[in-house]
């Protein structure tokens, strides 16, 4: 469970998180939608530390995420921004990270077989694909078979097998009863996989409620419901600087 | 958080990389190589030498010719440590993994130590063995036993790890790769002739340039001339290091617990 209390994050005089308050309960996949510069990808960064809120909490079951002594054995995440140095194989990635949580290595090969990067795992990130980086920051999320996943557009730079492959992972996961909080700007693959809905705008929540209890009767589409709810709230001044672009 | 796991983690991370290696084996090489050369040609020309030539002859600093090609590389690699992993995105990889950014910081630190520490050391001693044994014939070698002289080889060892952590402090505070090279450049190598243009009214700042700091710790002879008041004293220079080394890395460190 994730429970985001009264969240704010100020990046000058601009407000990427404005009072966010909601919860990602256990067992079922969870969306997370927002125009351009809503606040997502701040919101799922200040989830695992990464971005320090101006004032709110975060508690991942329970507890802050400095709090966590081996953090990646409780949450998996895909974020923006985090990467690859280009000259590191695959498998010395997962390999570091896994050392730092004491996680073991044949857990390095279950994900990588997991995330079908057996083949590669020795091969030079630099020279892999979108798609191939975008499974192997999945692998990341999954090596210590944590309870939580934060995934922010996971599907990005994967082909269609890679998209139905990710749908299936994810369902199964919150099937076992984990927290699968998921950003997308695909409203189509979110309506299918996710059986909830959080959408922001402006850093402040807009809904957040069941799938089934956003779409009304009368045969409108999710992806109207989504247009109604963020009407004129795209904001791309509110994005934060890209790391490296500083 | 277990602090050794997150050493093996930096460790792992240095190891993983092929740059790791080019930098160290370009350094050690071209250290070496150049200064053990330099002995031998020197040895080589002793008799067309003029008095004040030979007498301006230093067996244990001028084997050390080549090091300022391997402090470059050691500077580099100090930089490229840390800057590397905040251009590549692998600092946030990182950070979700040990949220507890001091103790991450510290960990880099320690596990670049312990890298590059026994290579500066065992390259120093190499250089200072091979280069001696060039000059023998003409009997211009000391030997480490000979007074100032174990003092100049660790002294040069030192060096190179002092501007190693030069290289990450700056590489912390700037977190940008041709920023923090060209920073470090200035500092270790480039900043002297803006003493020079003060000498006039003071030589304070010679003798608080890196490079002076090195002489003072590797030379075996007095420095003489305008240099012996460009050099600060033994003890002088030490200080000197420690506040570079400590200034750089508190800022460092006070850099690395902001948000990315």
């Amino acid at each position: 469970m994730i429970q985001v209390q009264h969240l704010s994050r100020r990046f000058g005089s601009i407000a990427a998180l404005d009072d966010l308050t909601f919860e990602v309960e256990p067992g079922v996949v969870t969306g997370f939608l927002g125009p351009n510069g809503a606040g997502k990808s701040t919101a799922m960064r200040t989830m695992v530390g990464l971005t320090t809120a101006t004032s709110g909490r975060v508690l991942i079951e329970g507890r802050r995420y400095r709090e966590l002594s081996e953090p990646l054995r409780v949450v998996g995440a895909v974020l923006d921004g985090s990467g690859f140095h280009p000259a590191r194989t695959a498998h010395s990635h997962l390999r570091y990270l896994a050392a730092a949580n004491r996680i073991p290595k044949e857990r390095v090969h279950e994900v990588l077989g997991l995330t079908g990067l057996d083949g590669v795992a020795r091969r030079r990130v630099g020279r892999f694909s979108l798609g191939m980086k975008q499974r192997l920051a999945i692998a990341a999320a999954l090596l210590g078979d944590p309870q939580v996943l934060i995934l922010d557009e996971p599907n990005n730079g994967l082909d269609p097998e890679g998209i139905i492959w990710l749908r299936g992972l994810l369902t199964a996961l919150a099937t076992e009863g984990r927290t699968v909080l998921v950003s997308s700007h695909l409203i189509r693959e979110v309506e299918i996989s996710a059986g909830h809905l959080v959408v922001i705008g402006r850093g402040r929540v807009l809904a957040d409620a069941p799938v089934e209890d956003l779409i009304p009767p009368d045969g409108t589409t999710l992806e109207e419901v989504y247009l109604q709810l963020t009407h004129g709230m795209a904001d791309l001044d509110t994005r934060p600087p890209a790391a490296g672009l500083r | 958080m277990s602090t050794t796991a997150l050493l093996r983690s930096e460790l792992l991370k240095l190891r993983s990389l092929p740059s790791t290696y080019l930098v160290i084996v370009t350094a050690v090489c071209v250290g070496l190589g150049v200064g053990v050369l330099e002995m031998v040609s020197t040895s080589h020309h002793w008799l067309q030498l003029d008095p004040q030539e030979r007498a301006a002859f230093d067996p244990v600093a001028d084997s050390f010719s080549g090091f300022e090609f391997a402090e470059l590389a050691f500077g580099a690699f100090g930089v490229l440590a840390i800057t590397t992993e905040y251009a590549t995105g692998t600092m946030s990889a990182t950070l979700v993994a040990t949220p507890v950014r001091m103790k991450v910081y510290a960990a880099k630190v320690a596990a670049l130590m312990l890298v590059v520490v026994p290579i500066c050391v065992a390259s120093t001693f190499a250089t200072f063995i091979l280069g001696q044994r060039a000059i023998a014939a003409r009997h211009l070698d000391v030997a480490l036993a000979d007074p100032h002289v174990l003092r100049a080889v660790v002294g040069a060892a030192l060096y190179m790890v002092v501007v190693t952590l030069v290289g990450f402090g700056l590489g912390a505070v700037i977190r940008h790769t041709a920023g923090a090279l060209t920073v470090m450049f200035a500092l270790v190598f480039l900043a002297w002739p803006v003493a020079r243009a003060v000498e006039s009214v003071t030589y304070l700042p010679d003798r608080w340039l890196l490079v002076n700091a090195a002489d003072a710790l590797v030379s075996i002879r007095p420095a003489t001339g305008p240099n012996a008041s460009r050099t600060p004293s033994l003890a002088m220079a030490c200080l000197e290091l420690a506040t570079y080394v400590v200034v750089l890395l508190a800022a460092g460190a006070w850099r690395a617990t902001r948000d990315l």
